[in-house]
């Protein structure tokens, strides 16, 4: 298209700009409120006789009071995250009968009738099937659940006070206070959680709330660290308190996860994303009772399914490579054999061991699948009995059944510590991390994204470790 | 090597980890000043050294051979060869030990000062940047922006005239807006008048005026100058200041019997229960920010009074227009309101 | 094709029936008309999207929340028109993504019809947007939506004062309770087929010194444009230094 002439345009505005000065903008601004004052007195009439009852400023007072402000907030994380938990147990039992123990051998045995090559069998069924139903049997019900609860409660107006209670502490981080919104989602999804820092207006307060997403303990992990802690924590102290003991040790773990969010949001405000928050500005919306139904589909369609179908786009592949790398010989050995045995050292250094290691490569898709990759992966190099065969992810039902498979392995206290720490800090799951690139749209910070928690995990397992071992 | 010894280990570790400090620490690690050593070229050092002579003009200083060596941190050798070839492209003129700026030479300085300050104004309209990270960025940045790229910036920027600073940008064709003031420190008692310029350099001072929370724009009352301290009232408080530091603001002195608006103070200092309406929002608080503030409502006129106190006191909400808008004290304290 | 499809409780009540309203949902080919949804955030735009299209989007109540521009439909006498909902903002004078998109679409996209979604109980500080989109475009419609909670709070609003300032038909609504919306299809219809004529109030409370500059620069655009239709925002912009405006006058998209 032809450029049209508009030099003379553009030179008489900047001309025109220097005589009126500075405050154009302002004084634009103050005209169309002052026309608009104007036309509300013409037409709006308030009735402020009537003294009537802001229900709004009585809820306002209480939740960010300086008494309740704090503990209501806990009280009502915990409680979603209890429900979640909780609530997610039965029907993800249900999925797992109906996908793993009842629709899995049904395929098998299809299979076999029509005389499909185990190869075949295996990689398909074994592999991609196995992969994908476990994602979804652990992952849709505690999303179903934890969704629609944070969807309800941002839908009253809930979490923009939370924002507002907790800026202060993200102010010290250099950090902005809606990073607490998309911290909490994080404990859902960490992929939801980076969608949602779309609320954040400053593009690098934006960036330091993705790059640390990570840190919250999704939904993803929250049952590695209920399992281990159950099978060892539980373990060291008297049964009367075993209970209590794991719980606390899984808190903890979160609780560590937050401050490491802390740490490095203050960290990258201080290096690679220096500055100060230049637009802190948080609306507090009128409560307004939310449309459960809706707000439930809503949320149901916007970020459950979305997110869901993202992971089994992910999971689909780890599951044929978790079947071929136990299955492929080189040698005498399979390549997951070679892989554990070559990461055994490294592993050990830092309180772990190949295993563990090997999974959490083949499993970074989805966090689902590492205790199942681990139990078959650990099935397979010591040779003990257990399972359904190479490249055949597992769970048992039997916690001490499980237990006594991954102490085989030879598992300590140290091991399970150090897993526990090192699921809370590696990379995030790959559905994140395209989640990260598709809203930064720049490598280098989905690199740093990815790349900085997992040294962060090296780091800490390998001094618990060291000092571990130094004392114990 | 034996890797199971944990104290040779932690010991390995903790040699590492001093490395990657050293080598990375910010701005002092020596990868960075590797880094930077590469970027140094001829360009940059004759502008820097024509900037420097600017200034040394403008303050009726001389300049020397030596006094360019001191000034600036490139190795003399490098300087000197510079400067000959300054002379040679006729941007200075060498007589003995002595420098000056020749006509071509000043219109250049005066083009790096312009990007610079563009720079600085950019920074401070468009960008999250702490103050304190202005200056080094703009030094950067004015060996870097062609003359097309400075011109596209001023337009977008709205051709401003001023830098955050309150110092003058110079047009294209080199004209320079006068500041108009005396400095703090050598104003009498009583007298009345606007903050037009804080100067960010040497960057100790800088910081203390910061720390303070002075704001360009601000109305203020001198109340005590003495060799000890001066002390000013401003928008509801009174800062007290050393002299060294005093001197590195400018005062644009009310010409007439001006008063003072002395019931003009600062949103922070809004208590629970009182209301106010708003006079305006300072010169301190820029670009999108502002602009910001002024479409939520914060207007000339407007009533404001506090709706909420968050557990940690900080932000707070204020009602405005029927709505509950949440800010921090460092942003209320850059909307200005009389009480009533 | 499900011709028969039920797609709300409401599709046999008498003012569906008599208005001829379908609900099209995301099905926005051949579409005749285009209508633009504007409004602040928390001023239940969504909802209103939602009612007019039938569509169960949801967007929360964060400005930047709809970062994507939706898009919907409906049918109204047999005549399709598509819905933009844009994101919700305080303002286009500002330079962030969210006010970029919703100010390209008024000005570039060039809707048939903008609805403004305003909450009733909180006019002054809505009417700040409205302003500046009637300096954009004419044909405007102003949805004065949570009429419910402006009743609560005893706020009275004369609409017909309201609309005879404004320039532009007023229409109250509580889309929570679908109350009004047929009335506010009625007048998109009316104003996109030009029943309605618009004469939309202009910014009158600015400074001599700001209007005498605009009328010479917006004088200047006139000859040097003619035909275009906002020469007075478009001097605001250009005061402003608004590097979008520059690139569209020079590529002629304005006109």
């Amino acid at each position: 298209m032809a450029k049209k002439p508009i030099k003379n345009i553009i030179k008489l505005s900047n001309d025109l700009r220097w005589q009126i000065g500075d405050d154009f903008h302002d004084n634009l601004a103050e005209g169309i409120y002052a026309d608009a004052a104007e036309l509300v007195s013409n037409s709006v009439q308030t009735d402020s006789g009537k003294k009537r009852f802001r229900l709004d400023s009585k809820i306002d007072k209480i939740i960010t009071s300086k008494t309740w402000g704090f503990p209501l907030m806990f009280l009502i994380l915990g409680v979603v995250l209890w429900l979640t938990i909780i609530g997610a147990n039965y029907p993800s039992g249900m999925l797992a009968q109906l996908l793993l123990d009842t629709i899995h051998p049904l395929l098998k045995s299809g299979a076999s009738s029509i005389g499909m090559p185990w190869w075949l069998d295996g990689f398909l069924i074994d592999g991609v099937y196995l992969a994908v139903a476990w994602v979804i049997a652990v992952m849709l019900p505690p999303m179903a659940i934890f969704f629609p609860l944070f969807t309800l409660l941002e839908d009253f107006g809930y979490l923009p006070r939370v924002a507002f209670n907790l800026d202060a502490l993200f102010k010290k981080a250099g950090a902005h206070g809606k990073q607490a919104l998309t911290m909490s989602m994080g404990f859902g999804c960490n992929a939801a959680g980076v969608v949602a820092t779309r609320i954040i207006d400053s593009p690098r307060e934006r960036l330091i709330a993705i790059i640390t997403n990570n840190f919250s303990l999704c939904n993803g992990r929250w049952p590695t660290q209920i399992l281990i802690a159950t099978i060892f924590i539980g373990a060291v102290v008297p049964s009367s308190v075993s209970g209590l003991a794991s719980v606390g040790a899984v808190i903890g773990i979160a609780i560590l996860g937050m401050v490491f969010m802390f740490f490095s949001s203050w960290a990258l405000s201080k290096t690679v994303l220096k500055g100060e928050v230049s637009t802190f500005n948080l609306e507090l919306p009128p409560y307004r009772p939310p449309r459960f139904w809706k707000t439930l589909y809503t949320s149901l369609i916007d970020r459950t399914l979305i997110v869901l179908w993202r992971a089994i786009v992910f999971a689909a592949p780890a599951g044929a490579v978790i079947w071929l790398i136990s299955n492929i010989m080189i040698g005498d050995h399979s390549i997951a054999y070679w892989m554990i045995n070559g990461l055994d050292g490294f592993g050990w250094l830092l309180g772990l061991n190949g295993v563990i290691l090997v999974a959490y490569i083949v499993a970074i898709p989805a966090n689902e699948i590492v205790i199942p990759t681990i139990l078959m992966l650990t099935v397979l190099v010591t040779g003990i009995a257990g399972g359904e065969g190479a490249g055949v992810m597992f769970e048992l039902d039997s916690v001490t059944a499980t237990g006594d498979i991954l102490r085989a392995g030879g598992w300590t206290l140290l091991t399970a510590v150090n897993l526990m720490l090192f699921s809370l800090l590696h990379n995030p799951c790959s559905t994140t991390i395209y989640t990260i690139y598709k809203e930064t749209k720049s490598a280098k910070w989905t690199t740093l994204a990815s790349i900085a928690p997992v040294i962060m995990g090296f780091v800490v397992t390998f001094l618990v470790a060291q000092i571990w071992r130094l004392f114990g | 090597m034996n890797l199971s010894n944990p104290i040779y280990n932690l010991i390995i570790f903790l040699i590492l980890s001093v490395l990657a400090y050293l080598l990375f620490r910010p701005t002092k690690g020596w990868f960075w000043i590797f880094k930077n050593n590469l970027k140094v070229n001829e360009k940059t050092v004759i502008e820097d050294i024509l900037k420097l002579l600017f200034h040394y003009e403008n303050s009726n200083k001389k300049g020397t051979i030596d006094s360019v060596t001191r000034g600036l941190k490139f190795n003399d050798s490098l300087i000197i060869d510079v400067l000959k070839e300054m002379s040679i492209k006729e941007l200075i003129q060498l007589d003995g030990e002595d420098l000056s700026l020749t006509n071509s030479g000043r219109d250049y300085a005066l083009k790096i000062i312009r990007v610079h300050r563009l720079w600085e104004k950019y920074l401070a309209e468009k960008t999250g940047f702490d103050k304190l990270e202005w200056h080094e960025r703009a030094e950067d940045m004015e060996h870097k922006l062609s003359p097309k790229e400075t011109n596209l910036l001023a337009t977008e920027l709205g051709q401003p005239m001023y830098d955050p600073h309150g110092d003058p940008i110079p047009t294209h064709k080199g004209k320079v807006a006068e500041v108009k003031g005396d400095l703090l420190s050598k104003l009498p008692v009583n007298t009345v008048g606007r903050i037009t310029h804080i100067e960010d350099e040497p960057d100790v001072i800088y910081k203390q005026i910061l720390a303070e929370n002075i704001h360009i724009g601000s109305q203020i009352r001198v109340i005590e100058n003495n060799a000890k301290r001066i002390v000013f009232y401003s928008e509801g408080e009174e800062f007290i200041l050393a002299p060294v530091v005093a001197s590195n603001l400018t005062i644009d002195v009310f010409e007439k019997e001006v008063t003072l608006e002395e019931d003009m103070v600062r949103l922070s200092s809004l208590q629970e229960g009182e209301t106010a309406s708003i006079l305006g929002i300072s010169k301190e608080c820029r670009g999108d920010a502002r602009r910001r503030l002024l479409d939520l409502g914060f207007v000339k006129g407007t009533a404001i009074k506090i709706d909420l106190i968050s557990p940690l006191k900080n932000p707070k909400a204020y009602l405005v227009k029927g709505t509950s808008i949440a800010l921090r004290d460092i942003q209320a304290s850059k909307i200005l309101i009389k009480k009533q | 094709m499900k011709e028969k499809k039920v797609n709300s409780a409401c599709e046999t009540c008498p003012e569906y029936s008599a208005n001829g309203l379908k609900k099209l949902g995301v099905n926005i080919e051949n579409t005749d008309y285009v209508v633009a949804l504007a409004g602040n955030p928390n001023t239940g735009k969504s909802t209103v999207f939602n009612a007019l299209t039938g569509l169960r989007q949801h967007t929360g109540n964060w400005p930047g929340k709809t970062v994507i521009r939706a898009e919907g439909a409906f049918e109204y006498n047999s005549k399709k028109f598509k819905l933009v909902d844009l994101p919700g903002t305080y303002s286009l004078l500002s330079t962030s993504q969210d006010e970029e998109i919703a100010r390209n679409f008024i000005l570039f996209g060039k809707p048939d019809v903008t609805v403004i979604v305003v909450d009733a109980s909180r006019l002054d500080r809505n009417l700040n947007l409205v302003l500046q989109i009637l300096e954009i475009t004419d044909k405007a419609v102003l949805c004065l939506n949570l009429m419910d909670e402006a009743e609560r709070n005893n706020i009275e609003i004369d609409e017909r004062t309201l609309a005879r300032d404004l320039g532009i038909p007023v229409v109250p609504t509580s889309a929570r309770f679908n109350k009004g919306i047929p009335e506010l299809i009625r007048t998109v219809n009316e104003v996109a087929h030009g029943i309605i004529f618009c004469d939309p109030h202009r910014i009158k409370n600015v400074p001599d010194n700001i209007n005498k500059a605009v009328k010479k620069l917006s004088a200047e655009l006139k000859k040097q444009f003619p035909g275009i239709p906002n020469s007075r925002w478009i001097a605001f912009r250009l005061l402003e230094g608004d590097k979008r405006i520059i690139e569209a006058l020079e590529s002629g998209e304005l006109v």
